[in-house]
């Protein structure tokens, strides 16, 4: 409850500086350090020291994974304002309202680690999709930002429709909203009720629309392209996890319950196929960065999705582990993106030359989204493959996961080619020192879980 | 047959014949007046259960609010038959498979959903939809997500500033 609390007021707290502080450069000082206490009042509640002594009737229970999943997220988002605070500065006179927003999504990344009843799910993601939709719409002189929020708000819309029409049918089948119902109806079909059955399809493909599985992913390139890059990158990483952390929940509990009316493996097989097929093959035509990234991102999702379709220990480990480095690593890449004055692959034609620093860290970023060795994209992979391999069944998927991450090497290292291997004369906005030094941390912190993936899982049981 | 049981099936086939009616009006102004129709057969049927609160609050909210919010959308944007795009037969004829399956699953989930066929509604008794039960349980098992919805209005007004006032 801390962290849900402390995200919602802290929230206020950027919307009271809005008009009580006028300098726009300490909105985001103020902002770090918000999202520190946070991070401090969360790893508190993580060992038992919680402040706040809420009944929530059972619709919150606070898990090891989930706290830590909490921690992941706002670190994440630490990293995401130290890093291009200064670049949210340059798009508009919101600055103050769009960290409120980032708080906000926060709070809902609080509720969805850690829901246990249909009525929070739904606020969570609620909570989640609407500061996102006015954050892409936020560059409001430009008719593709406005293009990319309308769309993305319909259709949000439409799949949050289709959230409630899968709630309201399990309430019908199950008669409550909690998620660990005791069955007491006898006499159906393998105790399960259809209507059941039928909602948790719905829910399937509302959540499948939020994480960008294919075939519910054609608004991802559009938005991701259209919202400011900033913004992206926010979209793109946090709130993107948060939903799988909350899909995953609702998985284990409901899923496994139901799975001897229906074969939820062999759905799930079927998205990771198109949804790895689509964002790879695409992302390999690409002539953006800004849009690679927005394929790329479907195409991790692909691999995320096989925590969801094993279900056992090594792939909620594992999306823990997959979620701290395709956030680290895709935080780093639209850093250096927003920095870009060119975003397509021209545009960081010799940029080895003019900013070592800068293609140096890239680089690592990009080999972590590729799954090279030594860096954390190696082993949050590995753990996803390990997993189907757990389950003892469709254990041809890993050999199909493996082929495309061979064509996800091809897109990545377009980037690195560019940067190393081309000559141009690549247009930067000005880089500080302390800039480089952030995405040089980063690129730390991404080899050394990586190394030593112990330091990341051992907050996980002690 | 009594006269609850009239009702509910007068309103049932209203409700179902002007929910066909919204989306095979050619007119996007009929179909939102259809609709109007719908949620007060709705409303009855609410009624009928003896929840008084939520059959008011549709009414006013969604028959009230939201409906004039649509009639301002259609005729800001001036939208008729005319200009409604027109589509590739193939897109209508997958659209047309799509939602065909779909219908055929959800009737096949109703027909052998064995505690729907087994159990009754119960009309006019029962208080949960009074006013006075709503109100003490919205605050007692359901005061965490009460309290917290009010973050997601929060943001969306926040969003409407952001979004909605000059520079």
């Amino acid at each position: 409850m801390n962290a849900i609390i402390f995200s919602a007021g802290f929230g206020v707290i950027m919307m009271f500086c809005s008009f009580l502080i006028s300098n726009k450069s300490s909105y985001r000082h103020i902002a770090v350090v918000g999202l520190l206490l946070l991070l401090v009042v969360n790893v508190m509640e993580t060992n038992g020291f919680d402040i706040f002594h809420i009944n929530s009737y059972g619709m919150l229970s606070y898990t090891r994974f989930g706290l830590f999943f909490n921690t992941i997220a706002i670190g994440s988002t630490l990293i995401y304002v130290l890093l291009t605070g200064k670049d949210i500065e340059r798009l508009g006179n919101y600055v103050a309202e769009y960290f409120t927003l980032i708080f906000f999504v926060l709070c809902g990344v609080c509720i969805l680690s850690s829901y246990n009843n249909l009525l929070m799910l739904f606020l969570g993601i609620e909570i989640l999709s609407i500061p996102l939709y006015i954050l892409t719409g936020s560059d409001k002189r430009n008719l593709k930002s406005n293009e990319a929020s309308l769309k993305y708000f319909l259709m949000g819309a439409f799949s949050t429709g289709l959230m409630l029409m899968g709630i309201a049918l399990m309430y019908g089948g199950t008669g409550t909203f909690s998620l660990d119902v005791v069955r007491s109806q006898t006499g159906l079909y393998k105790g399960v009720s259809f209507l059941e059955i039928i909602g948790l399809l719905f829910l399937m493909v509302s959540m499948a629309f939020k994480v960008s599985a294919a075939p519910f992913h054609f608004w991802t390139p559009d938005v991701y392209d259209g919202a400011p890059g900033v913004f992206t990158s926010f979209m793109a990483t946090v709130a993107k996890v948060a939903a799988f952390v909350a899909f995953l929940k609702l998985c284990y509990v409901r899923m496994t319950a139901t799975s001897t009316a229906i074969d939820w493996q062999l759905l799930f097989a079927i998205i990771i196929i198109t949804t790895l097929l689509f964002g790879n093959i695409t992302a390999v035509f690409q002539q953006s960065v800004k849009r690679m990234l927005a394929y790329s991102s479907i195409a991790q999702a692909g691999f995320m999705l096989f925590a969801l379709f094993s279900l056992n220990d090594f792939g909620s480990k594992g999306l823990l582990m997959y979620s701290a480095a395709y956030c680290l690593a895709t935080i780093g890449l639209f850093a250096v993106l927003v920095k870009m004055k060119d975003v397509t692959f021209e545009g960081y034609n010799g940029l080895a030359k003019t900013q070592p620093v800068l293609a140096a860290t890239n680089a690592i970023f990009l080999l972590s989204l590729a799954g090279i060795p030594l860096t954390a994209g190696f082993l949050a992979k590995y753990y996803m493959l390990a997993s189907v391999i757990a389950t003892g069944s469709y254990t041809w998927l890993v050999v199909i996961a493996v082929l495309f991450a061979a064509v996800s090497v091809y897109y990545y290292f377009r980037v690195v080619q560019a940067m190393y291997f081309k000559t141009g004369d690549p247009q930067t906005e000005p880089i500080t020192g302390s800039f480089k030094i952030g995405l040089i941390a980063l690129a730390a912190i991404i080899i050394i879980i990586g190394v030593l993936p112990q330091t990341l899982f051992n907050w996980l049981y002690f | 047959m009594t006269a609850t049981e009239i009702l509910f099936w007068f309103l049932s086939a209203l409700a179902l014949f002007s929910a066909l009616m919204v989306v095979i009006s050619k007119n996007p102004v009929h179909s939102v007046l259809w609709l109007i129709v719908v949620f007060f057969s709705i409303s009855g049927h609410y009624i009928l259960l003896n929840a008084q609160f939520i059959a008011i609050v549709n009414l006013i909210v969604y028959a009230g609010a939201i409906m004039v919010l649509f009639l301002f959308v259609i005729m800001l944007m001036n939208l008729n038959a005319n200009t409604e795009p027109q589509r590739n037969s193939l897109v209508r004829l997958a659209g047309v498979v799509a939602g065909g399956l779909l219908l055929t699953v959800m009737i096949s989930a109703l027909r052998s959903a064995n505690e729907i066929t087994n159990s009754k509604a119960t009309m006019s008794e029962g208080d949960i939809g009074l006013i006075q039960n709503l109100g003490k349980i919205l605050f007692t098992q359901y005061v965490v997500p009460f309290e917290l919805s009010s973050v997601l209005f929060l943001s969306a007004m926040v969003g409407a500033v952001v979004i909605g006032k000059k520079e």
